[in-house]
């Protein structure tokens, strides 16, 4: 195991929760054309933990948790997830994103296909289970994101809020080991926030591995077992959330703490 | 269903809140349409004569002066050419089995897509108005017809061919689901069974098929061809290969730069010069298929490369993240909102193919235009100048199926932007 140049770093390699380890990343590279966008990271989940990445805008902190999915490429170094490295092999990658869950900024739900069909897609196509039991596993998702009486609807026909809990519906019925988060709740109104925090916070007291990229510096204090600082394409300090809180160590953390609390 | 915690749900205004209605007597109509300001009424005055002598001539054309005698001594030239009258029992025998099949299709997808309504708890069954409205066009060019049929036989088929294409429906229906698929294996078996009872033993070769029976053939054949070939295509041209890229970019660049009419004269005399020695030449009819798919799948490519360019990237995304593989995601994500955005610009393509199969009497064939040319030089008909008669009736005939294309893809659209972001 490599040795990192700052002791505050070293909590990268302290997985939570259980102890066993989820995702490994070792010193990932990310370079867009000239413009490095993940430098040297580091870093292990466990299972069950919760991880809160923040970071000012352009940090690279969706860029990390894409490069875990494999919606981009990373350069150089290792990512491990659930035991599979991720390589060029299509059915490597395939495994991965099926073990792996995403919510994204813009809920990205498919607009032509009803509720229950958005939630039933994958399960059906890609674990080709039959139907009465995906929409029956779909029907307990929507029970459980408390919106079950909106299954026939299209997703143009939902609140923001519903729509992400939709979204965040549709990636657990492939009954993923991890869910990504990428600032699930940065497009919705205020008052809608809370909802889709609540499912969130559930989810996490489920068990879940959760990488959650987010500002919400609420939930990282209620539910996060660590928070991932991020700036300039580097992780700049990991830490507890009392620790990241009361006595965070870099002047970058210093700053964007005061900014944005 | 409850709907109380969306905030989208219908919004009934209180009865003292609805709108006043207004009721125009057609006086009033008159008065605020045609001559609300002093240059509307001198238009008025001016054009009314006018559109009601056009109208007038119109309809004494149609109902006194023109000989429709042409069309009812022709008609059977009009409907197939030069097809062999001894074996005309083969026809009626293709259309009784397209008949069945597209009547089985058709009570199929009904059932199953009021089926789907159901579970969606959206209000299905069509009211009769709507299906009225639906057959208008099919309804008025067989009232065409059968006003200048002049005998019994082609009615009884025509109705035999009807009762048959009816019970396919109610059969359609009446299938369960679980049998559905075998729907497709039908279509596609009564459309080898019609094409091998025309043309298998002893049958027709495609070189003597003329009239309407070659124009449908041309455009239906062209349309289920380029309709895929043309999704291919548009594929191909964003293909992470650069060599099918390339490709894909060259076959379509090259063939928007060239006229149809360049290309069917192509097909008829270069064609077979460039095909390996031994290796049979297809008829004159099949290369005027290839001809129209080829022309027509280069435009329906760059029709669908744009829908495909309205996608938004987090559709790709969401579809990957949730490990559907590469067809899949385009088969069941992007290709259904992607043609959805471009069923009029494709529609629109198809009306102009279907016009477009009349430019075959170039290369001599016989298509509906071609029966209307030719009709006019017979012996007890030259020199007359019965061309307005032939013309206007072939021209009744192309309104009727463009006319049908164009409402079919105003439905489609309406039916399938329910889930309108
Ligand atoms: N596809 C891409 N091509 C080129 N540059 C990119 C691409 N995606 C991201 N970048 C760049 O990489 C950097 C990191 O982007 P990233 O989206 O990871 O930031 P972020 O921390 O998520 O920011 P935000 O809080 O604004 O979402 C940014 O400077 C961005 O411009
Ligand atoms: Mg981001």
């Amino acid at each position: 195991m490599t040795d990192t140049s700052t002791s505050l770093i070293r909590d990268a390699w302290k997985a939570g929760g259980t102890g066993e380890e989820m995702i490994r990343c070792e010193t990932v590279d990310k370079w867009f054309g000239a413009f490095q966008a993940l430098r040297q990271i580091d870093l292990v989940v466990g299972r069950q933990e919760v991880v809160v990445v923040c970071g000012p805008s352009g940090s690279g902190k969706s860029t990390l948790i894409r490069c875990i999915n494999r919606l981009e490429k990373h350069d150089a170094g290792t990512i491990v997830v659930d035991g599979i490295e991720l390589s060029d092999d299509v059915r490597n990658i395939q495994e991965v994103r099926r073990e792996v869950g995403m919510v994204f900024q813009q809920f990205n739900l498919f607009p032509h296909l009803t509720i229950l069909e958005n939630i039933t897609l994958a399960p059906r196509q890609v674990r080709r289970l039959p139907k009465d039991e995906t929409d029956s596993h779909a029907m307990e998702l929507l029970e459980r994101v408390k919106i079950p009486e909106q299954a026939h609807k299209y997703p143009a026909q939902l609140s923001g809020g519903q729509q992400q809990r939709v979204a965040i519906a549709r990636a657990l019925a492939m009954k993923p080991k991890v869910m990504l988060f990428d600032e699930p709740t940065s497009a919705l109104d205020p008052e809608m926030i809370k909802e889709v925090l609540d499912a969130m916070v559930e989810l996490a007291e489920s068990g879940m591995t959760m990488i959650v990229v987010s500002h919400e510096m609420g939930f990282a204090r209620a539910v996060a077992d660590r928070i991932v600082f991020m700036a300039d394409s580097e992780i700049v300090e990991v830490g507890t959330p009392e620790h990241f809180f009361t006595d965070p160590q870099e002047e970058r953390t210093k700053l964007f703490l005061s900014q944005i609390l | 269903m409850s709907d109380t915690n969306v905030p989208t749900s219908e919004y009934r205004p209180q009865a003292s809140e609805q709108p006043p209605t207004r009721t125009t007597s057609p006086r009033e109509w008159v008065r605020l349409n045609l001559f609300n300001t002093w240059y509307n009424s001198l238009l008025t005055v001016v054009l009314a004569p006018l559109v009601g002598y056009v109208i007038y001539r119109a309809l004494r054309f149609v109902f006194v002066t023109a000989r429709w005698e042409i069309i009812e001594v022709n008609l059977t030239n009009f409907m197939v050419g030069t097809f062999p009258r001894g074996e005309l029992w083969r026809v009626w025998g293709a259309i009784i089995i397209l008949g069945l099949v597209i009547g089985l299709g058709l009570g199929v997808t009904s059932r199953a897509s009021a089926e789907t309504a159901r579970a969606r708890g959206v209000a299905a069954g069509t009211s009769w108005s709507l299906v009225a409205r639906r057959a208008a066009p099919a309804l008025l060019l067989l009232v065409a017809l059968v006003v200048f049929v002049r005998t019994a036989t082609p009615l009884l088929l025509l109705a035999a061919a009807l009762a048959v294409a009816a019970g396919g429906y109610v059969a359609g229906r009446w299938i369960p689901p679980q049998h559905r698929r075998w729907m497709h294996i039908a279509v596609v078996a009564g459309l080898a069974g019609s094409y091998v009872v025309m043309t298998q033993f002893g049958g027709v070769n495609l070189a003597h098929w003329g009239g309407l029976m070659l124009t449908v053939f041309l455009a239906v054949g062209g349309i289920a061809l380029a309709f895929p070939v043309g999704i291919i295509v548009a594929l191909g041209r964003r293909s992470k290969l650069p060599a099918i890229r390339v490709v894909s970019m060259l076959y379509i660049e090259l063939i928007r730069g060239l006229p149809l009419i360049a290309l069917l004269y192509m097909g008829w005399l270069i064609l077979p010069f460039l095909l390996p020695i031994g290796f049979p030449t297809p008829g004159r009819t099949w290369r005027a298929l290839i001809v129209l798919l080829v022309f027509t799948a280069a435009y329906v490519a760059e029709i669908v490369r744009g829908g495909l360019q309205s996608i938004p990237k987090g559709q790709y995304e969401a579809a990957q993240a949730l490990g559907l593989p590469a067809w899949k995601m385009m088969r069941l994500v992007i290709l259904p909102q992607a043609l959805r955005n471009v069923i009029p610009a494709l529609v629109g393509q198809f009306i102009s193919l279907f016009k477009d199969t009349s430019l075959v009497l170039l290369i001599a064939l016989t298509d509906l235009l071609g029966v209307a040319r030719r009709v006019t030089q017979q012996p007890e008909f030259l020199g007359q100048g019965l061309h307005a008669e032939s013309l206007l009736f072939v021209s009744f005939i192309y309104w009727v199926g463009s006319y049908w294309m164009s409402r079919e893809s105003q439905r489609m659209e309406q039916r399938l932007g329910l889930g309108e972001r």
